[in-house]
């Protein structure tokens, strides 16, 4: 089992808003995509979700018709749209860089797409306001693109294309290009705005946090292919494999004698001063993944983060842990909360002697690769 | 400005030595005088009078601007789509078909005026005027080559993709979208190519015929026989047209956005 996937491999059945059947995106020696089956639900957010060079924006423009597959077929609401060229597909895509046309005012871009559907004028003028209404910028009609600031813009975007009406509403890592607290407050807005219309959304992005916080459903892909499919809260606590695992913040990866490869983030990990364990240390080495751990460790470094410490502890050999495990590490990072409480804790330092323990309900077993 | 003096001093100095001696010519065409000298003796507008009732200065005024106008429009109708080709397509062998179209600017134009005249006008018989055509144009296509290209260089390609998800066939999207977003670049290219068709010398010295002269010229031969301020009249005429026509492109376009796209 290399790679995880949850998704069923079966012709178009209709009940899908899209689907990619056996999908592969191929320049020269390069696959970009890599025979991916992969169906969207309708009326939910799902989101691609992977590093750079994952696939998932080739597979996005495969969805809209700017490229086409090498090999594999598309349907959109049960059609074979495979060929069809972008201006046939009835779907609105979001740039990462909003391609607004800057010779035209706000009202026009939103009103591009209802032209060509030959939309009455008055009629036009109405879902024109409508739709920029529902971005919240109704009172900037008249202006020009370059007007508007970046998130302004960007609901421009949104607003020229959901006055389509499209079938899906596809976004291109539609937040990287904003500052960070207006990233938070567009995720926000465009899952109102995703539950206001009732769109079947597909959303590129590269950030987890926002994945997790956005979607119905994530995607989670590698080198053009998927390695898990789920609801946020499924792929967060059981991720599929030691990638899905690492995208996700789980940073430690273990191999006991006899379990598999386990996981644990750092939120999870607790160190305490090894002395005030009183409990003696071969004890602890027996209980594997099943039923949590306490292992023996130095503390290598401490960085304060604000509202945590990371601490970094490096475990004492020869105590069950398979450090041969190519996988594994014998590095281990834990994230300290230091509330107030906490106060009156000496402050680890670099070189004590701590134990560091797990429960057995945040420990993740992976399959071993 | 004020806390650079070195840098300013030299700005001054720079528009000075460009703008002073334009102002002299200006300046003597005034002259009640017989002769182009400084300062003018007395005013008068009889060098005025004078240069627009000279026939040779009129007609090749006329052949200049007809020859630079339809050079211009052929040189725009021909670069325009090669630099959509080079911007666009994902041909190989792009940068070949670029430097095939800027080759022209490293060729002396006597050597271009000279070849077209070995071959159009004695061994074609072509007349001049569809010889200097020619020969203007391939000095024109460079500018307008890499000039509107410039435009589509610094566009961003997923506007077009956006129309084209809007709902816009390729050539409506061509239509609404990436002509309007290369009009300065157009507009500029025009003017390029107007301006160098109207100033070219070289070519015009070799291709030209008694039937066809080009202003410019003309008015190195008249200087070469007399010495007399109407050809300062002339000058100052030209320079007047060339101030209407910038000051249009500056309201209408804007000279930043016309020669912004030249140098990125």
């Amino acid at each position: 089992m290399s790679t995880a996937t949850n998704t069923t491999t079966s012709a178009a059945t209709g009940t899908a808003a899209a689907e990619f059947v056996g999908v592969s995106q191929v320049y020269g020696s390069a696959t970009a995509v890599d025979n991916i089956d992969l169906q969207i639900e309708p009326g939910k957010l799902t989101t691609l979700l992977g590093p750079s060079g994952c696939g998932k924006t080739t597979s996005l423009r495969m969805l809209a018709g700017y490229l086409q597959p090498t090999s594999g077929q598309i349907f959109i609401n049960g059609i074979d749209s495979t060929t069809l060229p972008p201006e046939k597909r009835n779907l609105g895509m979001v740039f990462q860089s909003y391609a607004l046309f800057p010779h035209m005012t706000v009202a026009d871009n939103v009103g591009y797409g209802l032209k060509l559907r030959k939309v009455a004028a008055k009629e036009l003028q109405q879902r024109v306001a409508e739709s920029l209404d529902l971005v919240g910028l109704g009172h900037l009609a008249s202006r020009k693109p370059k007007a508007l600031s970046g998130g302004q813009q960007q609901r421009v975007a949104l607003a020229r294309a959901i006055a389509i009406r499209p079938s899906l509403l596809l976004l291109d890592e539609p937040l990287s290009n904003l500052d960070a607290r207006l990233r938070i407050q567009m995720r926000e807005e465009i899952r109102r705005i995703q539950g206001e219309t009732g769109l079947t959304v597909v959303l590129v992005t590269h950030d987890q946090d926002e994945a997790l916080e956005m979607s119905d459903r994530m995607v989670v892909m590698r080198a053009g292919r998927i390695m898990q499919t789920g609801a946020p809260a499924e792929v967060f606590t059981a991720p599929a494999n030691r990638f899905v695992a690492d995208f996700l913040g789980y940073e430690n990866f273990l191999t006991f004698t006899g379990s598999g490869l386990v996981t644990v983030r750092p939120e999870h990990l607790t160190v305490t001063p090894a002395a005030a364990s009183g409990t003696p240390l071969n004890a602890h080495i027996s209980v594997g993944a099943s039923s949590g751990f306490v292992l023996p460790a130095t503390v290598t470094s401490v960085a304060y983060r604000g509202t945590d410490e990371i601490v970094t502890v490096n475990l004492a050999e020869s105590f069950g842990v398979d450090a041969a495990g190519a996988a594994a590490t014998t590095t281990l990072k834990v994230s300290m909360h230091r509330g107030s409480h906490d106060a009156h804790l000496a402050p680890l330092r670099p070189g004590d002697s701590v134990d560091v323990s797990a429960n057995a309900g945040d420990i993740v077993t992976l399959p071993t690769e | 400005m004020r806390s650079r003096p070195v840098l300013f001093t030299l700005a001054i100095l720079g528009y000075a030595i460009m703008i002073v001696p334009i102002l002299f010519v200006i300046l003597s065409s005034f002259t009640a005088g017989k002769t182009l000298s400084f300062p003018p003796q007395g005013f008068s507008l009889q060098w005025f009078e004078k240069a627009l009732a000279y026939e040779p200065f009129i007609e090749s005024l006329g052949s200049s601007l007809l020859l630079a106008i339809v050079t211009t429009i052929i040189a725009l109708g021909l670069g325009i789509p090669v630099a959509l080709a080079i911007a666009r397509s994902s041909l190989r062998g792009k940068s070949t078909i670029q430097s095939f179209f800027v080759s022209p600017l490293i060729v002396p134009e006597l050597v271009i005026g000279l070849a077209l005249y070995q071959q159009l006008m004695i061994t074609l018989r072509l007349d001049s005027f569809i010889a200097l055509l020619l020969g203007h144009v391939i000095i024109l296509l460079p500018y307008a080559v890499r000039v509107t290209g410039a435009t589509l260089a610094l566009s961003d390609l997923s506007i077009e993709d956006a129309a084209r998800g809007l709902g816009a066939t390729p050539f409506y999207t061509f239509r609404t979208v990436t002509l309007p977003l290369m009009r300065p670049g157009i507009i500029s290219a025009a003017l390029l190519s107007f301006i160098t068709s109207f100033n070219n010398v070289p070519l015009s010295l070799l291709l030209q015929s008694r039937e066809f002269r080009t202003f410019p010229v003309t008015m190195l031969d008249y200087v070469q026989q007399s010495y007399d301020p109407m050809i300062a009249a002339m000058s100052t005429l030209i320079m007047a047209g060339t101030v209407v026509i910038a000051i249009i492109a500056e309201r209408t376009v804007g000279f930043a956005k016309i020669f912004g796209g030249i140098n990125k």
